[in-house]
C-alpha cells in the first residue's frame, strides 16, 4: 500500500492505478470503520446489552486511554518517527500527578497543579524526544526507546511502589459527568475537535509532507525540524493526558501503569490504515483503530472462551484485521 | 438450562420423596453468576488457584446450587484488570473474585460495582477498598508462623539469614515484617543478613550460596516459597544438610526431595485453594447471610483471614502420603469448605 501511495502517479501508471491511489490516500481509515462496525455486530450479538448507555460508557472508558496515546502517536508515525516512550511518558505522568495531589494534601489547588504539572512533564518529554531525534539526528527508534527507559526509571524513582490514593472527589468527577454529560465523552469530545482542528493547519500540511518526503519538504523550505518536535510533543502531550485519565480510573499511582500502551498504540495507529513509513492516514484511522484492540478483548470476553486460548484468539485477529488492510490495498 | 431444569427436577424429586420441605428445595432455584479475575499468569500456582476455584463451584451443583463461573485470566496491567471488572459488571455477574495486580488501584471501580449490587472479594492480595472484601492469608502470619518454628528449632539463639522476594512488593513487606518481629522477640537469635532473590528458585539457590560462603556460621535460613528448593539444593552442595534448619515450601517436588534427603524444615501453606475458600463465602453472602460483626480485621479493617497450615517434619510423612501423585508443580492446597464457611456468618 505504502509503495503505491507515495510515490507520485507518473506518467507510465493507468489511470486506474491513479484513481486508486488517489483514493487510498484520501481515505486509509476506511477499512478500520469497516473492521470496527463488524466487531460492533459481533460484539452486539454475543452481549445484547451493549447498546445499552451505561455499557456504551463503561467502554469507552476502558479505551479512552489507549485512543489519546494512539492519537498522539499517530503525529510522530505521520512525520515518519516513531515514539517508543509514550507508555514510559503514561508511567511518569501518573505517579507525579498523583503524588503532587498526594504530597500537597488532596485540596482543590493540589488537584489543579498536579493535573497541570502532568500535562507539562508530558509535553517536556514530548520535546526532549523531538530534541534528540529531529535537532540532534538521534536514530528514532533507538533514541524514543532510550528516553523510554529514562522516564520508566523517573516514574520509580518517584514512586518506587504502586501505591498512593488522590481524593474520592477526582475519581467521581471522572466516573461522573460534567454538565449532564459523562466526562470520559468531554475528554474524547475535546480530544476528537482539538485534533480535528489540528488538522487544518498548516502544521498538519507540513507534517505530511515531511513524512511523506522529507527531503523534497527540506527543500521546499519547510520547518521540518520544527514539524518533527512539535509531533513529538503532541505525542507526550495525549500520553499525559491518558495518564490524567488513568489517575481518574484508578485513583492511585503504579510506575509500571504505561508499559502495554507503546506497542498497543503503534498497533492502533497501523490498523488505523496509518503507514509506518509515514505522510499517509490520520488520527481519525488510530481512534478506530484503539477501539478495534479494545473491542478485540470484548469479544473474546463476551464468547466464553476458555483463557487458556484467548490470547492466541486475541493476537489471530489482530494479524487478520493488519492482513485484511494489506490485501485490500495491494489488490 | 438442561442441567438446571435437571436439577430442579431431582430437588423437587427429593422432596416428595422424603415428604419434606428440606432446605434443598428453596436452594435448587439459585443461580449465581461469578467472575473470577487473575491479573498474572506464570506460575503454576495461580493456574491451580483458578482450577481449584472452579471445581468448587461445580460442587456447589452437589448442593443444589448452580454457580457459573466466568474466568478472566491473563498478564494485565491494572487498567486492563478493571476492564475486567468492568465486562464482569455489564454481564451482570452476581459477584467478583479477584486476585489484585494493585491494592489500591480498584477503589473507583470495586465503588461502581458495590452501587450496581456485585460483591466484590479480593483473595491472595489485600486491597484498600470498602465496597470489597478480602477472604486469603493473612501474609505477616504466614511468615510469622515459619519463623517462630526455626526460632524454636534453633533453641532461641543462633545466627540467621533471610532470602525474601520482589522488595517493595506489599506481601513481601508483611512478611518481612513478620519474620522480623518473631526473630526480635529472640535477643539471642542474630540476623546476619537479608537479600533478596525476586521468588525464583536460580535466584534463591545463588544467594544461598554466598550467603554460606560469607558467613560459615550459619544455623538458620528463613527463605520464602519460590526460593527454598534453590536454597536448600545448595545447602545440600555445601554438605550442610545436617546442621542447618531452614523453612522449606508446598511443591510436592520439594516435599519430595525434603522426604528424601530427610530436611530439618518447615513449611507454611500459602494454599492455592484461597480463590475457592472466598467462592465458598461468596455464594453463601449471595444465599443471604450476614457476615458477623467481629470476622474482619486486617490493614484495611475488611480481611477475613483464613487458617494457614504448617506443614512440619512431624506431620510431613502425611502431607505427603496426599499429594505424592500429583506433579511435581502441584502446591499443597486447602480450602475452606461450604460449612466451614459458614462460621463466619450469624
Amino acid at each position: 500500500m505504502t509503495e503505491h501511495a507515495k510515490t507520485a502517479p507518473s506518467n507510465h501508471t493507468s489511470l486506474t492505478q491513479r484513481l486508486r491511489s488517489f483514493d487510498l490516500r484520501r481515505h486509509t481509515y476506511l477499512l478500520s470503520v469497516v473492521f470496527f462496525l463488524i466487531l460492533c455486530g459481533i460484539n452486539i450479538a454475543l452481549q445484547p446489552s451493549f447498546l445499552q448507555p451505561g455499557v456504551m460508557v463503561s467502554n469507552l472508558s476502558t479505551f479512552l486511554p489507549l485512543i489519546l496515546v494512539s492519537i498522539g502517536q499517530t503525529y510522530v508515525i505521520l512525520a515518519s518517527d516513531i515514539d517508543l516512550s509514550v507508555g514510559s511518558i503514561v508511567s511518569l505522568v501518573n505517579v507525579a500527578t498523583v503524588s503532587i495531589i498526594e504530597g500537597m494534601g488532596g485540596t482543590g489547588g493540589a488537584i489543579a497543579l498536579g493535573l497541570t504539572t502532568g500535562l507539562g512533564l508530558g509535553i517536556a518529554a514530548g520535546l526532549f524526544n523531538g530534541l534528540c531525534v529531529a535537532l540532534l539526528r538521534f536514530q528514532p527508534i533507538v533514541t524514543t526507546f532510550a528516553t523510554g527507559i529514562i522516564f520508566a526509571g523517573l516514574a520509580l524513582w518517584i514512586l518506587p511502589q504502586a501505591g498512593k490514593q488522590v481524593p474520592a472527589t477526582v475519581w467521581q468527577t471522572y466516573g461522573g459527568s460534567i454538565l449532564g454529560v459523562q466526562t470520559v465523552i468531554w475528554v474524547l469530545t475535546l480530544a476528537v475537535i482539538f485534533a480535528l482542528v489540528l488538522a487544518r493547519t498548516r502544521f498538519h500540511h507540513a507534517l505530511l509532507a515531511t513524512g511523506g518526503q522529507m527531503q523534497s519538504a527540506f527543500q521546499t523550505g519547510l520547518h521540518v525540524l520544527r514539524v518533527r518536535i512539535t509531533a513529538y510533543a503532541l505525542s507526550g502531550l495525549f500520553s499525559a493526558l491518558a495518564a490524567l485519565c488513568l489517575v481518574g480510573e484508578t485513583a492511585s499511582g503504579d510506575p509500571l501503569l504505561g508499559t502495554g500502551y507503546t506497542l498497543s498504540s503503534i498497533s492502533a495507529v497501523v490498523l488505523g490504515g496509518t503507514a509506518l513509513s509515514g505522510g499517509i492516514g490520520g488520527f481519525i484511522g488510530s481512534v478506530f483503530g484503539a477501539m478495534i484492540l479494545g473491542l478485540i478483548d470484548n469479544v473474546i470476553f463476551f464468547a466464553r472462551l476458555p483463557f487458556e486460548y484467548q490470547g492466541l484468539v486475541q493476537g489471530l485477529i489482530v494479524l487478520l484485521a493488519l492482513a485484511g488492510g494489506v490485501f485490500v490495498s495491494r489488490r | 438450562m438442561l442441567r438446571r431444569t435437571f436439577l430442579t427436577l431431582s430437588a423437587a424429586a427429593l422432596v416428595a420423596a422424603t415428604g419434606s420441605v428440606a432446605p434443598t428445595a428453596a436452594r435448587a432455584q439459585d443461580t449465581f453468576t461469578i467472575g473470577l479475575s487473575n491479573g498474572w499468569v506464570g506460575s503454576e500456582w495461580r493456574t491451580q488457584m483458578i482450577d481449584e476455584a472452579v471445581a468448587a463451584a461445580e460442587a456447589w451443583a452437589d448442593r443444589g446450587v448452580e454457580v457459573e463461573v466466568i474466568v478472566q485470566s491473563a498478564d494485565v496491567d491494572v487498567q486492563g484488570q478493571i476492564a475486567h471488572v468492568r465486562n464482569f459488571m455489564n454481564q451482570g455477574v452476581d459477584a467478583i473474585i479477584i486476585n489484585p495486580n494493585s491494592p489500591t488501584a480498584f477503589d473507583p471501580i470495586f465503588a461502581q460495582a458495590a452501587q450496581r449490587g456485585v460483591l466484590v472479594i479480593a483473595t491472595d492480595a489485600e486491597v484498600s477498598s470498602q465496597d470489597a472484601i478480602y477472604v486469603g492469608i493473612d501474609q505477616k502470619g504466614w511468615a510469622m508462623k515459619s519463623a517462630e518454628w526455626l526460632a524454636e528449632t534453633l533453641g532461641g539463639k543462633g545466627s540467621v539469614v533471610a532470602i525474601n522476594g520482589v522488595a517493595g512488593h506489599p506481601a513481601n513487606q508483611m512478611r518481612v515484617e513478620g519474620y522480623r518481629e518473631v526473630f526480635g522477640k529472640h535477643p539471642d537469635i542474630e540476623i546476619l543478613n537479608e537479600v533478596n532473590a525476586n521468588w525464583d528458585q536460580a535466584q534463591g539457590q545463588q544467594a544461598m550460596r554466598t550467603l554460606l560462603a560469607t558467613y560459615p556460621d550459619i544455623n538458620g535460613v528463613w527463605v520464602q516459597d519460590g526460593m527454598a528448593a534453590g536454597a536448600w539444593r545448595a545447602i545440600n552442595e555445601a554438605g550442610r544438610t545436617d546442621d542447618i534448619a531452614a523453612t522449606g515450601e508446598i511443591r510436592v517436588d520439594f516435599l519430595t526431595q525434603w522426604k528424601e534427603k530427610g530436611y530439618n524444615s518447615a513449611a507454611s501453606v500459602n494454599p492455592p485453594g484461597v480463590m475457592a475458600s472466598a467462592l465458598n463465602v461468596a455464594v453463601l453472602k449471595l444465599q443471604g447471610h450476614e457476615f458477623k460483626d467481629d470476622v474482619f480485621g486486617g490493614v484495611y479493617g475488611n480481611a477475613i483471614y483464613l487458617p494457614i497450615p504448617l506443614i512440619t517434619n512431624e506431620n510431613l510423612d502425611e502431607v505427603y502420603a496426599e499429594v505424592k501423585d500429583k506433579p511435581g508443580y502441584y502446591s499443597v492446597t486447602t480450602v475452606v469448605t461450604p460449612d466451614e464457611a459458614e462460621q463466619y456468618f450469624d
